[in-house]
């Protein structure tokens, strides 16, 4: 429980001091042995979490700094693997609440903790970290690769959503510069237009995906696992 | 010229961090499609692995700064993740450490097991002794207001001091890595001969040459005035003279929850 470093809870056999004899309240019932467990096998739920609602790195992984800083502290890993994700989603709500409110002064997009399992935000590469020890994959049934696809899938298909609403050349030009990263030129070179028409193509499909369909929040509500 | 909701986009776009702006409504329906739509971009995978690391180091350091607030001994210093210190640095914080909980009569796992799990004591509560008895440290004529004492049982080294007509007791291992506190006589100061910290009678830290660090205060113990004697309750002296085969166990004194 206090033995904050793994390898020396290891070397010293203090590691039968941690867990205690609480038991775990909720059906996921195993819990982490320490903060790093808690922490490598959620940072990037959290961060795939917050990225599907900004949209960009630096932000997601700021954000997702604040969550554990908040969280780890008051977090007692004897709390099973479901209490500990609920805390961290509450946690990363309140966050990304707090980001919005300080950079745009709307919540452009919100967590809803009801509709959210953090189970469902695995790796999607199904690169298990470096908790590959022979202890990996044991938090949470569903942390299958398939749930991280899932997950990703479910950024994919509210981004097709919008996309299927629009014109071929608008949903191809979004595809390019949003899901594959392409710079203007590139995506310009692709769809054999100059540079300018397809900053022009670029903006108009925008403008279109956000008049036509349903605001990704409720698409997100609705369909997303 | 472009507009702040472009410049948003843009910089969604170039995988770059956007910069706050006040939005219309059009603005943020436009801010929320382009959100959606990135989110699917291909960052989308995972956060950096030097990201993850850096951020599990700061985790750690915070977490040891927390293990450092809340354990009440020396027990308390290792100020960063062991991995990170040399090897020359972990021996002589563990010998610190062990020097530190054998002074105070208490092994490191007997700390560690016996609190209860759920409860973290803040580092100036009183550190009582489960087991113990009161030990005669001074008599009452050897403290003078505004005097101060060491005092050196088998189990445990601290000060005593008087002021206001009060009579408290403080621990002097440092909280750092466990070395035993001079007196300062002059300013009334503990100091720690090993790296500079020092603390007032009270265990209040004043200062830390190393700044990074904040140095938990000294943990306060049960001290009482009785028949003419100054008294601190402690573990039993042992028989055997070896203090780290000393039986007795202490708990915080706000462990109890």
């Amino acid at each position: 429980m206090r033995v904050a470093w793994r390898n020396d809870a290891q070397d010293t056999g203090l590691g039968e001091a941690r867990g205690g004899a609480r038991t775990p309240a909720t059906a996921t019932a195993t819990a982490y042995p320490d903060w790093e467990a808690i922490y490598t096998d959620n940072v990037g739920r959290i961060y795939r979490l917050l990225f599907a609602k900004v949209g960009n790195r630096p932000d997601a992984e700021d954000l997702t700094s604040q969550v554990f800083l908040a969280a780890l502290g008051p977090l007692r890993t004897t709390a099973s693997v479901g209490e500990v994700r609920s805390y961290l989603l509450a946690t990363t709500r309140t966050v990304l609440a707090a980001h919005w409110r300080r950079t745009l002064g709307h919540q452009v997009t919100v967590i809803d903790p009801a509709g959210i399992d953090l189970a469902d935000f695995a790796d999607p590469r199904g690169l298990h970290s470096e908790l590959g020890r022979s202890d990996g994959g044991e938090y949470g049934q569903q942390d299958s690769e398939d749930a991280g696809h899932a997950a990703g899938q479910g950024s994919r298909s509210q981004a097709e959503h919008i996309l299927a609403e629009l014109p071929d050349q608008q949903r191809k030009i979004l595809i390019l510069r949003f899901l594959q990263g392409c710079s203007v030129k590139e995506a310009a070179a692709e769809l054999g237009v100059t540079v300018a028409n397809a900053k022009v193509l670029q903006h108009r499909a925008l403008r279109r995906a956000a008049g036509l369909g349903l605001a990704p929040d409720k698409i997100k509500k609705g369909e997303a696992p | 010229m472009k507009r702040p909701v472009d410049r948003y986009i843009d910089s969604l776009l170039r995988r770059r961090r956007p910069r706050p702006f006040a939005p219309s409504e059009d603005d943020l329906a436009l801010t929320r499609t382009a959100i959606a739509l990135a989110a699917a971009g291909p960052d989308a995978a995972g956060p950096a692995p030097e990201f993850v690391e850096e951020l599990r180091r700061k985790i750690g350091a915070q977490h040891a700064a927390a293990e450092a607030a809340s354990a009440n001994t020396a027990l308390a210093a290792i100020p960063e993740p062991s991995r990170a210190v040399p090897a020359r640095r972990r021996f002589l914080q563990a010998t610190a450490v062990t020097a530190g909980a054998a002074a105070v009569g208490a092994t490191a796992d007997h700390l560690i097991t016996r609190r209860p799990t759920g409860s973290a004591p803040a580092a100036e509560s009183e550190l009582t002794p489960v087991v113990g008895t009161w030990q005669t440290v001074a008599t009452d004529a050897d403290l003078p207001e505004g005097g101060v004492l060491s005092f050196n049982l088998s189990s445990v080294f601290g000060f005593v001091q008087r002021t206001s007509g009060r009579v408290q007791a403080v621990s002097g291992i440092c909280t750092h890595q466990g070395c035993r506190l001079d007196l300062k006589t002059p300013s009334d100061e503990l100091v720690c001969p090993c790296h500079g910290a020092t603390f007032s009678l009270s265990g209040q830290p004043l200062s830390y040459p190393n700044s990074k660090y904040t140095v938990p205060p000294l943990p306060r113990l049960a001290v009482r005035v009785k028949e003419g004697s100054i008294q601190v309750y402690a573990p039993p002296p042992n028989p055997t003279a070896d203090p780290t085969a000393n039986s007795a166990s202490w708990s915080g004194g706000t462990a109890s929850t």
